[in-house]
Order: structure tokens, then sequence, then C-alpha cells
């Protein structure tokens, strides 16, 4: 083998394993849908915590949010991954066991950073929106429902969705704890047919699938934002 | 003067931000039919005072009695009484994500469960009223200072208030704007609306109200009919204050 890099030794490498890609780009796109998703939840529920009344709640919620943004995503999720196994929280077969707990680690650590976009979000709707509301008779409840959050969710449509971009790129540390996703199968190729460099050229490209269309529609919404209704 | 029931009793009341003492013991009484407008320097607690009324700030001590029930007391349910309080703001506050025929409905339909239909009957009325009806489907960003504040005092009315509060509704405006409002704030004092209006506006002040108050530094002042109040007036403050601002 000669060369830092040669195009024919990536066909060759694609056309040979493109199924070991392919399975891995699946397993990242999954793992990051219901990752995104949980942290969305997590998020919410985390951004109202930290904004309640009740100082117990509001402190679990910071402390919570605090550890998990000043400690490494892997870290995190090696701790969730033995941890459930050592309590024997073990599903089957272990290929799900290792998929169900790496996308319970992502999304909590995904929780964290979320509920500091939406709580962002929220503070950053007028004062006035919620006390006009009041004005009229609305409980709190309603006036978040339907005059702030949605203002809210208008402002932090391009964070949130810069929040998937990098859950979508996060999810290539699960691979250490035997995660089949692009980066595990990667793996598995470069160790088959020692061909390394070509390998990962086709890993970032998986990559690049899967978060380029998503960072394009955050440049969208950030340009449809400008010429929106709210100021 | 006031003929009409009290609508409004408002017993010594004091509000504190932290060691900041704004409102160092109100009292006063707003009658059925009431216009009162509350004239003062700035930083002297007028917006405060008109906040402490539908409790948007809780004051520290005293009372606000509205309709025979204390606002400031720990178990009244204060998102009903707010129904029958309107609040008209210096920003307008119009709800950003919601157009013009929205923002009216908005109270009527969600607070108050009438039919969405019915509502939005009587919001092309009201906006008929302040010349608006064009604007139905608008977004607030679109409309003007002066087009914005009377779609917010038309989604008061929907509410059908017994008190409407102005806290400084024109000082936002550009002055050629000023004068729509006032019109249409004119027309509701006349129609028998009680409100209270804190404004810089002598002339609107000395027209439209039915008493004048002079808040200064927390308090009180002064407090009279229209007339007197600007003829004789006899605090040396306010006399201070007027020869500043007529
Ligand atoms: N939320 C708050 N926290 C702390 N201080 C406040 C708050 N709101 C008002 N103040 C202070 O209370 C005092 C009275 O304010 P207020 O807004 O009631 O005055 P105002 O008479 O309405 O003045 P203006 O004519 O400028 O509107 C000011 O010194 C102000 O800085
Ligand atoms: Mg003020």
């Amino acid at each position: 083998m000669s060369g830092f890099f040669s195009f024919a030794r990536l066909i060759q490498v694609f056309e040979r394993y493109h199924n070991f890609f392919f399975d891995g780009l699946k397993t990242t796109l999954y793992i990051s849908f219901f990752a995104v998703l949980m942290g969305t939840l997590l998020g919410l529920l985390f951004a109202f915590g930290k904004m309640s009344r009740l100082k117990v709640i509001k402190g679990i919620c910071s402390v919570y949010i605090d550890i998990v943004r000043a400690t490494p995503l892997l870290v995190q999720v090696m701790i969730i991954y033995y941890g459930t196994l050592s309590l024997g929280w073990k599903l089957q077969p272990t290929e799900l066991n290792a998929f169900f707990w790496g996308m319970i680690a992502v999304g909590m650590n995904s929780g964290a950073y979320m509920s500091e976009v939406i709580r962002g979000g929220i503070g950053a709707v007028d004062a006035g929106q919620m006390e006009a509301a009041r004005s009229i008779g609305m409980s709190k409840g309603k006036a978040m429902r339907y005059v702030v959050l949605p203002q809210a969710v208008r402002n932090i449509l391009p964070a949130v969705a810069n929040e998937f971009v990098t859950v979508i790129k996060e999810t290539s540390v699960l691979g250490m704890c035997g995660i089949h996703e692009i980066m595990f199968r990667s793996g598995d190729v470069a160790s088959i047919g020692y061909v390394y460099v070509e390998t990962y050229v086709i890993a970032a490209c998986m990559y690049f699938i899967l978060v380029f269309p998503v960072s394009k529609l955050v440049g969208q919404l950030e340009r449809s934002m400008n010429k929106s209704v709210t100021r | 003067m006031s003929q009409g029931k009290t609508l409004i009793e408002i017993k010594n009341l004091e509000k504190h931000f932290g060691k900041l003492q704004v409102l160092k013991g109100i009292s006063i009484d707003v009658h059925q039919g009431d216009v009162l407008a509350v004239i003062g320097p700035s930083g002297s607690g007028k917006s405060t005072f008109i906040r402490c009324i539908n409790q948007l700030e809780t004051p520290t001590a005293g009372q606000v009695i509205f309709e025979e029930l204390d606002l400031t007391a720990k178990k009244v349910d204060l998102d009903k009484m707010r129904q029958k309080i309107g609040m008209v703001f210096q920003n307008f506050n119009l709800f950003n994500n919601m157009t013009v025929i929205d923002n009216i409905t908005a109270g009527p339909i969600k607070v108050l469960g009438v039919a969405k239909e019915e509502a939005e009957k009587q919001a092309m009325e009201l906006l008929a009223r302040v010349g608006l009806s064009d604007k139905a489907k608008e977004y607030p960003i679109k409309l003007s200072g002066g087009q914005k504040q009377r779609v917010a005092i038309v989604r008061c009315l929907a509410m059908k208030p017994d008190i409407m509060l102005f806290d400084e509704p024109t000082s936002a405006l550009d002055p050629e704007m000023v004068r729509e409002v006032l019109d249409v704030i004119r027309d509701l004092a006349h129609e028998g609306m009680t409100m209270i209006v804190v404004t810089h506006e002598m002339g609107f002040a000395r027209e439209a109200a039915s008493r004048v108050v002079f808040m200064d530094d927390g308090v009180i002042m002064e407090e009279n009919e229209p007339h007197e109040f600007f003829a004789n007036p006899k605090n040396p403050r306010l006399k201070d204050f007027l020869s500043k601002v007529l």
C-alpha cells in the first residue's frame, strides 16, 4: 500500500463494506433521534424545574445541569453503561442493551443543554407579555401556553436545531461501549481491511450526510426568523 | 362629587423593593364612574401604585379592596378578579405571536370561555369603534404605536371590565398619535367607564378627569377636582411641578 490517501482504495473499501457503514449510519440516526426527543422533554422539565419557586426542585435541577455540563459525555456514558450493568439492569440482547443505555445517557446529557436553551428562550420573551396576559385574567399556565411559550419556541428553534447537530456528532463516542454506530462500524472495517484513512473518510461522509441537512435547516430557520412577525 | 358606589378602596398601601420604599402609605377610594388622573414626577411611584392595584406588584402592606374583596388577602382568586380590572400599558404589550383579532379574543375565549364566533363578532365591533376594522388580521409589528395602543384598549374592553387602569398610555407614542389614543380614552370616560389614568397629559387630566391626584415621593400630596386642582394648587411641590409642566 502506498500513499496517504487513495480514492480508488476508498471506493474499494466502500464497495466491499458498505453494509457496515449503512448499518452504523442507521444506528447513529436512531440513537440521535431518540436522544434528541428525550433531551427535549428532559430539557423542558429541567427548564421549568430551574424556574420553580420550590427551592428543592430548583436546587436539584441546577446541580444536575451543572454536573452534566461540566463533565465529558464519554464519562457519563461509561458511568451509566457500567452502572446499570452492575445493578443488573440488562436488556437482551447485549447490543440492544448498549443501544438503550447509550441513548439514555446521551438524552440525559442533551437534556441539560436543552434546558438552558429553553430557559434562555423563555427569558428572552419580554416580561410585558406575561404581565399583559396575567392582567386579562390568564393563569400563569395559560399565559405560558398561549403567549410566552409560542414566542420562546420561535426564539430558540435555531439553537435547538444546533443542539440536534451536536447530539448527532457526539454519539460518535458511543462505540466505546459497544454500540454499533458509525465509528464502531468503521473500526470493524478498518481492522478487517487494514485501511484506516479511507475508512474514516467514509465515516466522515456518513456524519456529513446526517448533519449537513440539519445545519442547512438551521440557516434557513435563522433567515426566516429575521423576517418573522416577532421583534 | 362622586355619587357612584365605591369600587376600589385603597388603604395605607405600601411597597418596598428591598430597602427602597416606593409607596409610603397611600389611601384613596375610587367610585363607580370616577376618572382618576394621577400625575407626578418621574420615579414618584405612579406605575408601582397602579400595578399594586391589580397585584402585578404585590404590596408589602395595606389593602386593595375591589368590589368588597381584599385583593391582598392570601386566598383571593386573582385571576378571576383581574378579569374585571383592565390594564393598558405604556408599551402596549400586545401579544406578538397573535394577530390583532386573536389578541382581542384571547381573553374572552381562553379565560371567559366565550365561543369563538361570538368573541370574534364582538372583537370586530370593538375594532370598528376605534377605526381599526381593516387591521384585524395584521400582526402587531405591522401597526403604528397609536394603532397598537388602540388595540390594547380594545383587548381590555373585550373582557368587559368594571375598571380600567392606564399607565402612561401615550408616553411611548409619537406626538401625532397621542390624540387618537386620548380620544378613545376620553370617549370611554364619557360613557361612564371607571378608570385610573397615570398621565403626563395635563390637558387630558384637566378635561377628562373627574379627580386629579398628585403623587410625589410615594405619597399622595394633593387631590382635587380638576378645576381647583389646576387653578389653586396648594402643595408647594405641586405648584413647582405644575410650573414645570404647564
Ligand atoms: N421592580 C423594581 N425593582 C426595584 N425598584 C423598582 C422596581 N420598579 C420600580 N422601582 C423603583 O421604584 C421607584 C418608583 O418607580 P415607578 O416606576 O413606580 O415610578 P413612576 O412614578 O411610574 O415613574 P415614571 O414617571 O418614570 O414612569 C423608582 O425609583 C424605581 O427605580
Ligand atoms: Mg411609570
